[in-house]
């Protein structure tokens, strides 16, 4: 009897267990829907990229402050593939509830479009944006010894300059291609995998001069060990503040890298503005400002519209300069 | 040596002590686990470094590193797992090793090999740093592209089975290298329009197919044929006869791995094959080789221990980081403000020395936490395989999933493993496809790029001091056979 009874009881507490269960999956739905109450869970941020490199540097920076602003945990994780089209395929794919984000780079949807096949590529608009973060900037670089100091040396020298890049469909490679077709320079573009074997196979003189990210080759600059040619930004940045920018070297190449902050496309307004003004927080913060000096990044912090009118701009300015120079970045295809 | 003194001075500071072997457990624990690696484990545990002194949070990311490299090498022999593209080579005897009982024996050798060849590292980055790196410099493009082309072509030399079926292996592995984006110009190959094979096929998903998963599927077949009763774990420790065995080929391995593990990229892989194509080169019975050879364990694992130490020179004295790894570190200096560069050693001399010191350290407390480890793991050997082998498979495919948090590895993993059940089946070895994967793809990108430099003259390789002289060495040792063959037959006509 008693034994009977207990079973009893045993079922019911089971059965009392699984309705709690289910009951409390159904409301953390609704509240996932976008109501007031986001976020209760774990955000998730993902990288197109490996561990170590400025999008996921970034991407933790802003995760953490976001973390800490919201009050919940922001796990970063990397996805990497197909220069980030891997991750932005699958955010876009993601629930649009504001539990799935991801800092993205602009030369993915400016750049690489015009290196790859056509299924690689991926639209801005299939995303919403929360607002730009930061610009990297690219210069262009020589060893000490070979006597360059601006654009025009590179054209004196009378030579076939062959350049290293940062790879295909990047905007290191964008830069120097338009700057040489521009300067009517013979050049040859040598691809590398990043910046690093870039930089290492110009200090050994493999090329002639090469193009990477400011934050790459500062050190190596300060130290005397590479010369700045130019950078390749609108204005001058304040991490190289002599260095002149390509335009006052009389070409028409501006060519930086932009991030920006995604979600998948319709989620929620106010979802939206929580995640925006948690980042902008973060922005606002000590560490991140450091952060942001330490890596050579410059403050892009406009707005989402903004950001589409940037992106927007440089994606016609890019196409229509390589028709107009007739240069190709899928070279030999 | 100011500096080298004063750098002894930090590491034995309380704190940093802590931190070193706090670096180092971790390490070990995380290359135990294959797929997951340092370099995304440093990148979880960067938000703790920004609280702590810039010395004590680079000791701790440095041990993790090398750390790492001493785990391996217990998956690569126990289970047949390696975890990383440099381990690969210690597969062969590390494996057979174990499979006669002497799992122990390989381990242990492996543990006092990576010490000898990461301290002979160590003091070698303490006296040359700043030569070698000036030297590693002049290593373009050309000299890697020779480089691995005499990597390749060592390849078909390391197995045991038939030559031709291990030059079959390594073709297919050159065709895989194939696969992703063409890195030039952009062009998707063999991608089947799917995202996930555009920047091609990572080491992991093959490695852990070919080897460990081919592995298990054939041991299941196997058990229908005779009852296969777990190893019997004989000596936990290598004899005095092991380690005399394996003096030379730890002492050459230190030599080598150093020298190859400047470079950055493949560098540790190569030295690993080197290593091993040595030491069957000089043995007396090279057959001995793939069946349980000591050297054939102990001359890669020293090479990679002493190629993980020296890949720390460009990052220490040029301010480039290697490999990822490398990268998160520089990273987390950045943040600390300190900017790794050229001028690293003058401007913070304690944090240069701090680290290389703190290295001594590390490989000891190292080889001290291997002695009682080597004795707990080889137990792993005890349990019965209708029972590891599935924890086996479940590890493979979770360490696989980490890679790139990608479901799409894990099918990936289970196609690589059939095909290295039905390699097995046929006689084909997995070691020389591997190889030859991860050295085809430095290959192709390197003779690439020396084209585009030499403005597409092939001539360009001879006309370089170190990319020449290893050619023409490549071009004397493969035609040296031959032309012996071809005198031997003039002599035997002669003699007709």
């Amino acid at each position: 009897m008693l034994f009977k009874l207990n079973r009893q009881v045993l079922v019911m507490a089971v059965s009392a267990s699984v309705l709690l269960a289910t009951g409390c999956g159904g409301v953390k739905t609704t509240s996932t829907g976008g109501e007031g109450d986001y976020p209760t869970g774990n955000i998730q941020m993902s990288v197109g990229a490996s561990p170590g490199g400025s999008t996921d540097l970034i991407t933790r920076a802003i995760a953490e402050g976001v973390g800490k602003e919201l009050g919940v945990s922001v796990p970063v994780v990397n996805k990497p593939g197909a220069n980030g089209a891997l991750n932005a395929k699958e955010l876009q794919a993601a629930k649009p509830d504001g539990y799935k984000i991801a800092v993205q780079n602009a030369s993915l949807f400016t750049i690489t479009p015009l290196a790859v096949s056509a299924n690689e590529v991926v639209k801005l608009d299939d995303f919403d944006l929360l607002g730009g973060i930061s610009q990297d900037d690219y210069v262009l670089i020589a060893p000490v010894g070979s006597g360059y100091k601006t654009i025009a040396d590179l054209k004196k020298a009378g030579k076939n300059i062959k350049y290293g890049t940062t790879g295909v469909g990047t905007g290191a490679q964008l830069a120097s291609a338009l700057t040489f077709k521009q300067a009517g320079i013979p050049a040859t573009d040598v691809p590398f995998d990043g910046g690093a074997p870039a930089l290492t196979a110009l200090l050994g003189s493999q090329v002639d001069v090469a193009t990477i990210q400011v934050g790459d080759s500062i050190e190596q600059i300060k130290a005397k060990k590479v010369v700045p040619l130019a950078v390749f930004s609108g204005e001058r940045i304040k991490f190289l503040p002599d260095v002149p920018t390509a335009k006052e070297q009389g070409y028409d190449v501006v060519v930086s890298q932009y991030r920006f902050l995604t979600a998948p496309k319709g989620t929620p307004d106010n979802v939206k503005t929580k995640l925006a003004d948690a980042a902008k927080k973060t922005y606002a913060t000590d560490a991140y400002k450091k952060f942001n000096d330490a890596h050579c990044l410059t403050p892009i912090e406009v707005s989402p519209d903004e950001v589409r009118k940037i992106l927007d701009g440089y994606a016609t300015k890019y196409k229509g300069q390589l028709e107009q120079f007739g240069i190709s970045l899928a070279a030999k295809k | 040596m100011g500096g080298f003194v004063d750098g002894f001075g930090v590491v034995l500071e309380p704190a940093n002590l802590l931190y070193c072997l706090i670096g180092v457990v971790i390490g070990m624990l995380i290359g135990v686990l294959p797929g997951l690696g340092p370099a995304a484990t440093i990148a979880i545990l960067l938000p703790i470094t920004y609280g702590v002194e810039p010395v004590s949070a680079i000791i701790m990311l440095a041990g993790i590193f090398y750390g790492a490299q001493y785990g391996g090498t217990i998956t690569s022999v126990l289970l047949r797992l390696p975890g990383e593209a440099s381990s690969v080579v210690t597969v062969f005897d590390g494996h057979a090793l174990a499979k006669q009982g002497r799992a122990g024996t390989a381990l242990g050798i492996a543990a006092i090999g990576s010490f000898i060849g990461g301290t002979v590292s160590i003091i070698g980055l303490t006296l040359l740093a700043p030569v070698v790196a000036s030297v590693a410099l002049d290593f373009g493009p050309p000299e890697y592209a020779a480089l691995s082309l005499f990597g390749v072509l060592l390849v078909a030399t390391v197995g045991n089975g038939s030559r031709l079926k291990a030059v079959i292996a390594a073709g297919f592995g050159l065709l895989l290298a194939t696969v992703g984006r063409d890195t030039f110009t952009g062009a998707s190959r063999f991608t089947f329009d799917s995202l996930n094979l555009a920047d091609g096929i990572d080491f992991v998903p093959i490695a852990m197919g070919l080897f460990g998963l081919g592995e298990i599927l054939y041991n299941l077949e196997e058990r229908h044929h005779k009852v296969q009763a777990p190893a019997a774990v004989a000596n936990v420790w290598p004899s005095r006869a092991d380690l005399r065995q394996a003096r030379g080929a730890i002492g050459r391995g230190s030599v080598i791995g150093f020298v190859l593990g400047v470079l950055p990229g493949g560098g540790a892989t190569l030295s690993s094959l080197v290593a091993y194509a040595v030491e069957k080169r000089r043995a007396k019975e090279p057959e001995r080789f793939g069946r349980g050879a000591v050297e054939g364990v102990a001359a890669p694992e020293t090479a990679n221990n002493a190629a993980a130490t020296s890949s720390f020179i460009p990052l220490l004295t040029l301010g480039i980081p290697a490999n990822a790894t490398m990268a998160l570190m520089f990273g987390a200096l950045l943040i600390q403000g300190i900017a790794p560069g050229p001028q690293l050693v003058t401007e913070h001399p304690d944090l240069f020395w701090g680290v290389i010191n703190s290295m001594y350290l590390g490989n000891i407390l190292l080889l001290i936490m291997s002695i009682p480890l080597v004795g707990v793991f080889v137990k792993i050997l005890k349990v019965r395989p209708a029972v590891l082998a599935p924890i086996t498979v479940l590890i493979t495919l979770l360490g696989v999933y980490t890679v790139a948090n990608q479901v799409f590895d894990m099918f990936l993993v289970i196609v690589f493993g059939v095909l290295g059940y039905l390699m097995k089946k046929f006689g084909f070895e997995p070691g020389p496809l591997v190889l030859a994967f991860v050295l085809g793809s430095v290959m192709e990108t390197a003779v690439r790029q020396s084209l585009l430099i030499f403005g597409g003259n092939p001539m360009g390789f001879f006309t370089r001091p170190i990319s020449g002289t290893v050619l023409v060495a490549l071009i004397i040792v493969l035609t040296l056979p031959a032309v012996r063959v071809l005198v031997r037959r003039r002599k035997e006509r002669e003699l007709v």
